[in-house]
């Protein structure tokens, strides 16, 4: 045998080799798309209520579809920018609005689909919702729902004695995944049984994002009624032979009985007393803390989409968006998705306005290089290119394809008002007056974004930005002096801190220069991925850092409320109690005059302040085939799949 | 039955080594702060809690390391913490076939254009041929690939238009990347097979085959290539490592989405599981094809024996 | 007396035997190796070049080269190569300080306010004199060597002729200041290699049997861990927050942990090798002698039998080194390397391969930085196999 073996053994490895070559030249061809484009990524998650970034909207808004839609609408302005809106061009075919604004009723219309061909209601809005809400989904975009009534005492767990609750048993019919939901209870919450020291701590009813929720050992005295009958239950949700249970049921004194404790999944604030509610199987009603001007663009923001019930109780969380699984109601279908290579979409023909869809196949690439990316854009492999590297735009600038315009984003840093010096606001000032972002403008990124001198970009309906100074050395170098520092002497070393990418690198590179040329700064520059920037960041690690901001909705106040004290997106440890006055204050201006007004102030403050050091804001960079057609430039830089078509009377290439 | 005892023991050695890369990786990942669930947005304190719990991030470290070795064990890497919308192990079955295919391609390209150039030298020792193969075998062990890769997209992509710049699905995008992962190996084997061959040729009874009056076809083929074949299998081993960390590099620049692709992105987004489960079969790959280059060299040569 | 007679001609001679043996001994090995190695050309021609190439790199700061990290965005973004001269401003801003001093020296005791004024002004241009901002913090001896370049080439620089990058840096002088990086990781990662190699080996070798045996299974194993992966993990464990602030507090810095790891993960060939000669080494009289003599074991080890392997030794260097460097140069591509401001080759090519494109090559770019490392690679590939044939001639072709 080994003899024989021996004796071919290189004619073996030949025909091994062969076998494997053409395995391996087989491997997973897929006939191509109509069309392909790069998506810069790729994609965390296509589950709407779990996405966060740019590139899993552009998936999300094909596949799926909210009760409304921002689509390009209106006359282009004199930069040729087309405004976008959120329209009844979605589910809902209407929607009304109460007079104090705080009651929203959408219709969704008698058409809409799911891929399965279930109807899609009022309920499935209202469950999504209640999932895109509920803890355990720990939704990282959940705070847009904040704004409906009870939405964030839901959400945070923020419960007090006398609220209804709800109380979900530990018996879920598949284990390990969340829905469907065990038997849900309602009752009334009449104690809530905590360790002393912490009481004071729930008591502590924080309205931000960031805070709420009961963590630690707690224990649930629920009332429930069943007609004339009153009965009362306690529950935990933690197990009940926890030490710190146990210690919690011996040195109880209260009135009431805990020897019958129920150890429970979920006691959350009760879904049914939360503004969000199915009034009819086409008639869905959001009731509202407060009238909320931007509601309807949150209402078009992808994590608001619907996803299928049963679908994901089928599934299950990580399973059900798989392609041959998901069901979706969006103008397109998952056909195939490719880790790292590309999703593959295909029309969906249940959609209720299919016959505008124009695209048959689309192609779905997650290319990280913006350099590779471009070669095959011009290669011809891709017909849509969402990010031109910054050294070639002066070239690409002049073909026809090049679509650019500015919008809603502001690219700026962030400075720790923590760390000295940078305590010192005119510090901070002269630092922002050293920067020559004209050139970085110019020369760096290169395409057409404008420097900034105030952090809410231009291009907000009625708003007028505020204003932080201009370029200017010798104002930089007397600001500096005054605050101690004259010519930089002793002024300890700066250090930026970017998340890692070129174009990062590029600009603090410059800026690093400009300090320390212009003030004699010394200045380090330190970078990091993504993940781990934003744990410093939130940490406070850091003393001055790149951010970037893209407006959720076309209103001042997704800028500014950012920077109240503590906000969760604050991060640079700097409190006004002036600044958190006014923008609580906008929150309940009816007149929108007076809202901008104060809006302005707020910004003023905060660029006297300078806790932040706008830097330039954005423009769109894209690249378009010319035989593309319905590709819109608009102010925050969206561009619906399903609103492109292909000109067959263009050129191929 | 000494195939069997080698095999065992080979495994045995296999479990120890995996094991500790396990454990290694497992604490240095722990010890990296960044959790692993950042979104733009800060997560509130109960949140991260529900999210810590979900993926038992929360328990005792010690307890972490029992669950999460029990369920490698059972070949179960868990979900991706980067990528929720998959486990591991998907990623890894999507990743693997894809790295296999260009590794293997790699390899026969390393293999055909080694040795034909390596007999041709051979053959033709001292000649032209023979100094022009040389010197490109020793230039394609020491130009790093990813420069190589580079040279080759502006001549083949951007001059002569023969290739996509980039890409996976498709026959003409994997022949670039998977020359130039096979360039350097390609060096290597040209140079132990002229070395091989000018050995056995140089025996006497090469002398004697040709005394007989084989035609020198012959004689170059059946006994030449034979004395080449030894140290060019022996070398396959560290090829075959060399080929899996070249597939990092050029899965990169040529955006294939292999196993390489991955274990880069999820060790620069502390994806722990992922980088782990990767790291793990990049370590029983390894062994797996060494102990598979051993048993094919005893086949071939009858005076090794294996241990 | 007969005896002790007998004992001295018997001395004489094992003296003169040893003096001989010793003389005989010390030409042969490295004096033929040597006459070997200036036979084969193409060795002594890479020998040549990398010593142009590491004398070249060493005396980087005295060259009149253009500063590696003072970017001009504004006007000499990515230039391509070119003679337009080009020269520092360092003179005039020393003369321009001079008088300054001058000024100050003659208002010193006349006018006080002034005075101060002119004392505070000389002290703000030390603070923003132009070393600082081309240089990136200059060690004491590299800002010595800066000082005699001032001092013999004046504000002079070479023209762009390697063209500029895209934040308008001299490529030229970003290629010879990134050989440094390059080199110095390739030896002392090298040199790293070969203390925890050599020694591993020797002991091993010498110490033989179970500990042998558990010393060579602990390199078994090391064998087939995937270790360029895990350097990768360690590279990114490295530069988290919470790790690296306290190596740096300890005057660690990144590059430092990177040359150890490196250097770390190549010794094992070497390990091996060494053990394999000392095996074979260790019965030989010379050894018995020396043992006879009451040497340690530690001496016997380090003092006579490492001396012995040292040709195998440098035979597995000169093939450390261009692996080590190749391997630094795709740790930097990748990202996971070398960090700006420092540079090195592998993260020079990695800018270049981000400029190539269809509609405008940046080749400049791409083409020296990958010149340099690769001939630098190819030098040091035929070095080594040149060294290897004149050293270890059974080796030969291997």
């Amino acid at each position: 045998m080994v003899r024989l073996l021996r004796k071919y053994f290189p004619f073996l490895l030949i025909l091994i080799a062969g076998l494997s070559v053409v395995w391996a030249v087989n491997l997973g061809t897929l006939p191509p798309a109509e069309f392909v484009f790069n998506n810069g990524t790729e994609v965390k998650t296509i589950d709407p209520a779990k996405a966060t970034g740019v590139p899993e909207g552009r998936v999300i808004n094909a596949l799926y579809e909210g009760l409304l839609r921002s689509v390009p609408d209106g006359d282009p302005d004199e930069l040729g920018r087309t405004p976008t809106k959120p329209k009844a061009v979605a589910m809902a075919d209407s929607y009304q609005v109460s007079e104090d604004g705080t009651v929203y009723t959408f219709h969704i219309r008698e058409n809409a689909k799911w891929s399965n061909g279930d109807s899609v209601t009022a309920e499935d809005f209202a469950w999504s919702w209640m999932r895109f809400l509920h803890p355990e989904t720990a939704s990282e975009y959940n705070y847009q729902l904040f704004y409906a009534k009870n939405g964030s005492k839901f959400a945070l767990v923020d419960l007090d004695e006398g609220d209804p609750v709800e109380i979900e048993m530990k018996d879920r019919p598949v284990t390990g995944q969340m829905f469907p939901r065990g038997t849900v209870r309602r009752g009334k919450l009449v104690s809530l049984i905590r360790p002393a020291p912490d009481r004071e701590h729930a008591g502590d009813d924080s309205h931000g994002h960031g805070g709420g929720g009961i963590s630690g050992p707690a224990i649930f005295v629920v009332e429930f009624r069943q007609g004339e009958e009153i009965s009362t239950a306690a529950f935990t949700i933690q197990d009940i032979d926890n030490p710190e249970i146990q210690t919690l049921v011996s040195s109880y004194q209260g009135e009431f009985d805990l020897t019958g404790l129920i150890s429970v999944e979920h006691v959350l604030f009760d879904f049914e007393h939360v503004g969000i509610k199915a009034n009819s199987p086409h008639e869905f009603e959001v009731t509202l803390n407060s009238p909320t001007p931007y509601f309807p663009e949150l209402v078009a923001f992808y994590p608001l989409h619907p996803v299928h019930r049963g679908n994901l109780e089928e599934h299950g969380d990580r399973e059900f968006s798989k392609p041959g699984k998901i069901v979706s109601n969006g103008p397109f279908l998952l056909k195939e998705r490719r880790i790292r290579d590309r999703l593959r979409l295909v029309k969906n023909d249940t959609y209720w306005n299919a016959e505008n869809v124009h695209l048959n196949s689309v192609d779905v690439l997650a290319i990280q290089s913006e350099t590779t990316s471009l070669n095959m854009y011009l290669n011809g492999q891709l017909d849509w290119d969402t990010k031109p590297p910054n050294t070639l735009i002066p070239l690409l600038k002049e073909r026809d394809d090049f679509v650019s315009t500015p919008f809603l984003a502001c690219y700026f840093y962030r400075v720790n008002t923590s760390k000295p010096p940078l305590d010192n606001p005119l510090v901070r000032k002269a630092l922002n007056m050293a920067i020559d972002k004209q050139t970085i403008v110019d020369s760096v990124v290169k395409g057409g974004q404008v420097p900034a001198r105030s952090f809410v970009p231009p291009g907000m309906n009625g708003y007028q930005s505020a204003y932080c100074g201009q370029y200017d050395v010798e104002q930089a170098k007397r600001l500096l002096a005054a605050a101690g520092y004259p010519n930089g002497q002793g002024l300890p070393t700066i250090e930026i801190l970017y998340n890692t990418a070129d174009s990062h690198r590029d600009i603090a590179e410059v800026i690093q220069q400009d300090w320390k040329k212009n003030l004699g700064v010394d200045v380090t520059l330190r970078n990091l991925e993504w993940g781990t920037f934003l744990d410093t960041l939130r940490i406070g690690d850091y003393m001055v850092s790149r951010s970037g901001w893209i407006g959720d909705y076309a209103d001042p106040n997704t800028f500014l409320d950012m920077f109240v004290t503590d906000g969760p997106n604050n991060q640079t440890k700097w409190s006004s109690a002036f600044y958190d006055d006014g923008i609580e204050k906008a929150k309940y201006e009816s007149d929108p005059l007076k809202r901008m007004a104060i809006f302005k102030e707020m910004e003023q403050t905060l660029m006297d302040e300078q806790p932040i050091i706008p830097i330039y804001f954005y423009v769109s960079l894209n690249m378009v085939n010319t035989r593309i057609k319905g590709f819109t430039a608009n102010l925050q830089d969206v561009h619906p799949l399903h609103l492109l078509s292909i000109d067959s009377e263009g050129s191929e290439d | 039955m000494q195939v069997l005892t080698f095999l065992l023991k080979r495994f045995g050695w296999m479990i120890v080594t995996v094991w500790i890369v396990f454990t290694v990786s497992f604490f240095l990942m722990r010890q990296i702060p960044g959790g692993p669930f950042n979104g733009e947005r800060v997560l509130s304190e109960a949140v991260r809690a529900r999210l810590e719990a979900r993926y038992n991030l929360d328990a005792p470290i010690s307890e972490q390391y029992f669950t999460h070795l029990w369920n490698t064990v059972q070949l179960d890497f868990g979900p991706s913490f980067k990528m929720q919308d998959f486990t591991v192990n998907e990623v890894l079955a999507q990743g693997f076939p894809v790295s296999a295919a260009l590794g293997i391609l790699g390899m026969v390209f390393a293999i055909s254009i080694g040795m034909t150039s390596g007999i041709v030298s051979a053959v033709r020792r001292n000649s032209a041929y023979d100094y022009s193969f040389m010197l490109l075998a020793t230039l394609g062990i020491a130009i790093p690939n990813f420069v190589l890769a580079a040279l080759l997209i502006v001549v083949f992509v951007f001059n002569l238009q023969m290739f996509p710049a980039a890409g996976w699905g498709d026959i003409s995008q994997i022949i670039l990347p998977a020359f130039c992962l096979g360039a350097p190996f390609a060096g290597y084997i040209a140079r132990l097979t002229r070395t091989g061959m000018l050995e056995v040729l140089g025996n006497d009874y090469i002398r004697t085959a040709y005394a007989k009056g084989l035609s020198p076809r012959t004689v170059v083929l059946k006994h030449g290539l034979r004395g080449a074949l030894l140290p060019v299998v022996s070398y396959l081993g560290p090829a075959i490592a060399g080929i899996l960390t070249g597939s990092l590099v050029l899965e990169r620049i040529f955006v294939i989405p292999g196993m390489g692709s991955h274990f880069i992105e999820a060790a620069i987004q502390r994806d722990y599981t992922l980088a782990m489960g990767a790291l793990l079969t990049y370590t029983v790959l390894l062994f797996v094809m060494n102990t598979l280059v051993d048993l094919a060299y005893s086949i071939i040569d009858p005076r090794v024996q294996l241990e | 007396m007969s005896i002790s007679d007998h004992q001295a001609s018997e001395l004489e001679r094992l003296t003169k035997i040893l003096r001989e043996a010793h003389d005989v001994q010390g030409v042969s090995l490295w004096a033929d190796g040597w006459k070997r190695l200036k036979r084969n050309r193409a060795a002594m021609t890479s020998l040549w070049i990398l010593g142009v190439i590491v004398t070249l790199a060493l005396l980087t700061p005295m060259l009149p080269l253009q500063s590696p990290i003072f970017q001009d965005v504004k006007n000499r973004e990515l230039l391509p190569p070119q003679w337009d001269s080009f020269s520092l401003d360092i003179q005039a801003y020393d003369r321009e300080t001079t008088d300054l001093e001058k000024q100050s020296s003659a208002a010193q005791g006349r006018d006080k306010e002034e005075y101060t004024r002119l004392v505070s002004l000389i002290a703000a241009r030390e603070q923003t004199h132009p070393i600082k901002l081309y240089w990136n913090n200059p060690g004491t001896l590299v800002t010595w060597m800066i000082q005699l370049r001032m001092a013999i080439f004046g504000d002079y620089c070479i023209p762009s002729i390697f063209g500029t990058d895209k934040l308008g840096r001299d490529v030229l002088s970003r290629v010879f200041w990134g050989s440094r990086v390059s080199l110095a990781c390739g030896f002392i990662a090298t040199f790293v290699s070969l203390i925890i190699g050599v020694s591993y080996g020797a002991i091993s070798g010498y110490l033989g049997g179970r500990v042998d045996n558990i010393m060579m299974r602990i390199v078994d194993v090391f064998y087939s861990i995937p270790f360029i992966f895990i350097v990768i993990f360690i590279m990114s464990f490295l530069s988290s927050p919470g790790i690296r602030e306290p190596l740096q507090e300890n005057g660690i810095e990144q590059i430092h942990v990177f040359f150890l790891l490196i250097g770390a993960i190549y010794w094992l060939t070497m390990a091996r090798v060494v053990r394999g000669q000392v095996i074979s080494l260790k019965n030989d009289q010379f050894i018995e002698a020396a043992k006879t003599i009451g040497a340690t074991r530690m001496q016997i080890v380090f003092r006579h039998l490492v001396p012995n392997v040292m040709g195998i030794v440098i035979v597995y260097l000169t093939l450390t080194i261009p692996a080590v460097i190749r391997f630094e140069a795709f740790l930097s591509f990748l990202g996971m390397g070398v960090n700006a401001p420092d540079i090195s080759w592998g993260l020079l090519v990695n800018e270049g391969v981000q400029v190539i494109t269809v509609v405008k090559s940046y080749w400049w770019m791409i083409a020296f930085s990958g010149m340099a490392l690769a001939m630098t690679l190819f030098a040091l590939n035929f070095l080594g196999d040149g060294v290897r044939d004149a050293l270890d001639p059974k080796l030969k072709n291997k």
